[in-house]
């Protein structure tokens, strides 16, 4: 698109080429770095200077998934999680969206602005509270008490991300359909619902990607029974010191699926992130 | 058109339309409501009690104590200090960098969306897993390639974690590594979004590049850098596992921002009261930057 507006001289594209090529290895460089040593023996590990040239082994990758250091249980734990919190969600975020964006609200705007707020309660002061409520009714340590907390992030985000979705479709869309409530209902299931699924399906993604890689509420108030692959990887450094090797591995694995989502859902994610920004100021 | 029973109608559907908004979001708001609103009073409630479950014979109302004590806490000062320089810091590199990365990528005719992969990489990261990898892979004393890249140079071994100052740099560093991506994508998608008209109007007036960048470019791409810094600003503020995961907060306190220091207080301490009013502190300053930051929105898009 720019490259229109001027030609490059060689000398400017060589440099920039490089530049760019610095970047994309910065940001690459601690995730490839730790594929480099998961494949290692741990006593090429100590190597030092670290070694590059090396006889590739996947042991680290199956003690990661089996025997006495296996994240398995928490990978388990993890998907429950996310799954359920995300469907939950989803399930609660879509018809709120709906009525904030396309229909008469009333005290719409009071109602938007505490949504907005309560997506910036920052996690300690609810982590705090929420240790002694769920101490005192018993749901520590449990899937109950762990998705209703996760409930506080990803639902205020959900919405505000389905409002701006649900804002770009044409209005004449569901007009003809209002008549009484019984087809209010069916409006939204066959004519709204077929047209946001893609802003579904980037809502899906990122909250799933959020519960997968929350950490304080899921240490503090899960952590025995309740232990999702963050708190795990934690654990791990805490106990098993200097396992570099199968550290890395298993860090690998337990960010697998959020790597494999994220490349995948590259341009969903690209669109959630500036979904907004872009339209600048428009959406409330 | 008999306008008496049309008016009515529409009167009708319009309450129709209001019922069904508000079934529509009860749900979502009451759960809001319950998970959010009614835990946060519980904050605070507590911030005006003593709880301590290492002592709890202790327990019961406080009063102002606990603010009392929090205004004469210099670990408190000092946790506060920290926020506003961890906040401070990486909210204006991931935005400079971010935009100048994003100006670069625009002038590279192929190959955009290999950056945008390699961009969502540290931002699918969970945070705890990028705090233990630059922990070990990067600045672990020798092992890290930090550590190694520092010896080649001649430059010898720093303990990066170990000692304060350093410490300090690299929870920074590490943070604006994650997050710099997110400001890169959302300015190169508004930059690549702004009418090419304007620009070409500027050529034919002869502007420099700097007096295009500084007269169209930055104008136009306002709405989204406030909203670049709101967001980030929010990360920041509630940055915990990364920092947690690097350092704990130490050396010492050299990074324990005021959200590990209630979290420290709380959890460790097991000084529920004080934890409370510490965390009740941290709201009222996101709350405060985010109304502020919000308002210079608003201000901007006036006319």
């Amino acid at each position: 698109m720019s490259s229109t507006r001027r030609r490059p001289a060689t000398l400017r594209r060589v440099i920039l080429t490089v530049a760019a090529a610095l970047i994309l290895f910065i940001w690459a460089f601690p995730v490839l770095w730790a594929v480099v040593v998961s494949l290692k023996s741990e006593s090429e590990v100590l190597a030092y200077p670290p070694s590059v040239i090396f006889e590739p082994t996947l042991r680290n990758f199956r003690d990661a998934l089996t025997g006495n250091l296996s994240i398995a249980s928490s990978l388990m734990t993890s998907i429950i999680l996310a799954t359920a919190t995300t469907v939950l969600t989803i399930i609660l975020a879509v018809p709120a969206a709906y009525a904030f964006a396309r229909l008469r609200l009333p005290a719409r705007q009071g109602l938007g602005f505490y949504t907005l707020v309560t997506q910036m309660i920052p996690p300690v002061g609810l982590v705090i509270p929420y240790y002694l409520i769920l101490n005192r009714v018993g749901l520590l340590d449990t899937y109950t008490g762990m998705i209703t907390v996760y409930l506080t992030f990803s639902l205020p985000f959900a919405i505000w991300l389905m409002v701006s979705y649900l804002e770009d479709i044409p209005r004449e869309m569901e007009e003809a359909a209002y008549l009484d409530k019984a087809s209010r209902l069916q409006a939204l299931w066959h004519v709204i619902l077929p047209q946001i699924r893609g802003g579904i399906g980037v809502t899906t993604v990122f909250v799933f990607l959020n519960a997968w890689n929350e950490f304080l509420f899921a240490v503090q108030l899960g952590g025995n029974r309740i232990r999702p692959v963050t708190v795990a990887m934690h654990n791990f450094v805490s106990i098993e010191q200097t396992l570099w090797a199968k550290l890395a591995a298993a860090a690998l694995v337990a960010m697998l699926p959020v790597i494999v989502i994220g490349i995948l859902a590259q341009r969903q994610i690209v669109k959630g992130l500036t979904v907004g920004a872009v339209k600048g100021g428009g959406r409330r | 058109m008999s306008s008496g029973r049309a008016h009515a109608d529409r009167r009708a559907l319009a309450a129709g339309e209001r019922r069904f908004a508000i079934l529509l979001v009860a749900p979502a708001l009451l759960v809001l409501l319950a998970t959010t609103t009614v835990p946060i009073a519980f904050l605070i409630w507590n911030s005006f009690q003593t709880i301590n479950l290492a002592m709890p014979f202790l327990d019961g109302f406080a009063g102002l104590a606990n603010y009392r004590q929090m205004s004469g806490d210099p670990a408190f000062w000092h946790s506060l200090q920290l926020t506003a320089i961890y906040t401070g810091s990486t909210v204006v590199m991931q935005l400079v960098i971010g935009l100048g990365l994003a100006l670069l990528v625009l002038q590279i005719p192929r190959g955009q969306w290999l950056f945008r992969i390699f961009a969502i990489l540290p931002i699918v990261l969970a945070p705890v897993v990028v705090g233990l990898f630059w922990r070990t892979l990067m600045f672990a004393p020798n092992f890290g390639m930090i550590d190694f890249a520092t010896r080649a140079l001649g430059l010898g071994t720093v303990n990066w974690l170990g000692s304060p100052t350093p410490a300090l740099v690299s929870v920074i560093v590490i943070h604006t590594w994650q997050w710099t991506p997110f400001a890169f994508l959302v300015l190169l998608a508004s930059l690549a979004s702004l009418p090419e008209d304007l620009y070409e109007a500027a050529r034919l007036d002869r502007a420099s590049a700097w007096r295009r960048f500084i007269h169209i470019t930055l104008p136009l791409l306002r709405p989204a850098i406030v909203i670049v810094i709101i967001m980030r600003a929010m990360t920041a503020l509630s940055a915990f596992a990364a920092i947690y995961a690097a350092t704990g907060g130490g050396p010492g306190t050299a990074t324990e921002i005021l959200n590990l220091y209630a979290y420290r207080i709380s959890f460790t301490q097991l000084d529920f009261g004080y934890g409370s009013a510490l965390a009740v502190a941290l709201l009222v300053l996101t709350l405060a930057v985010s109304g502020f930051l919000f308002r210079i929105r608003t201000a901007g898009s006036g006319p």
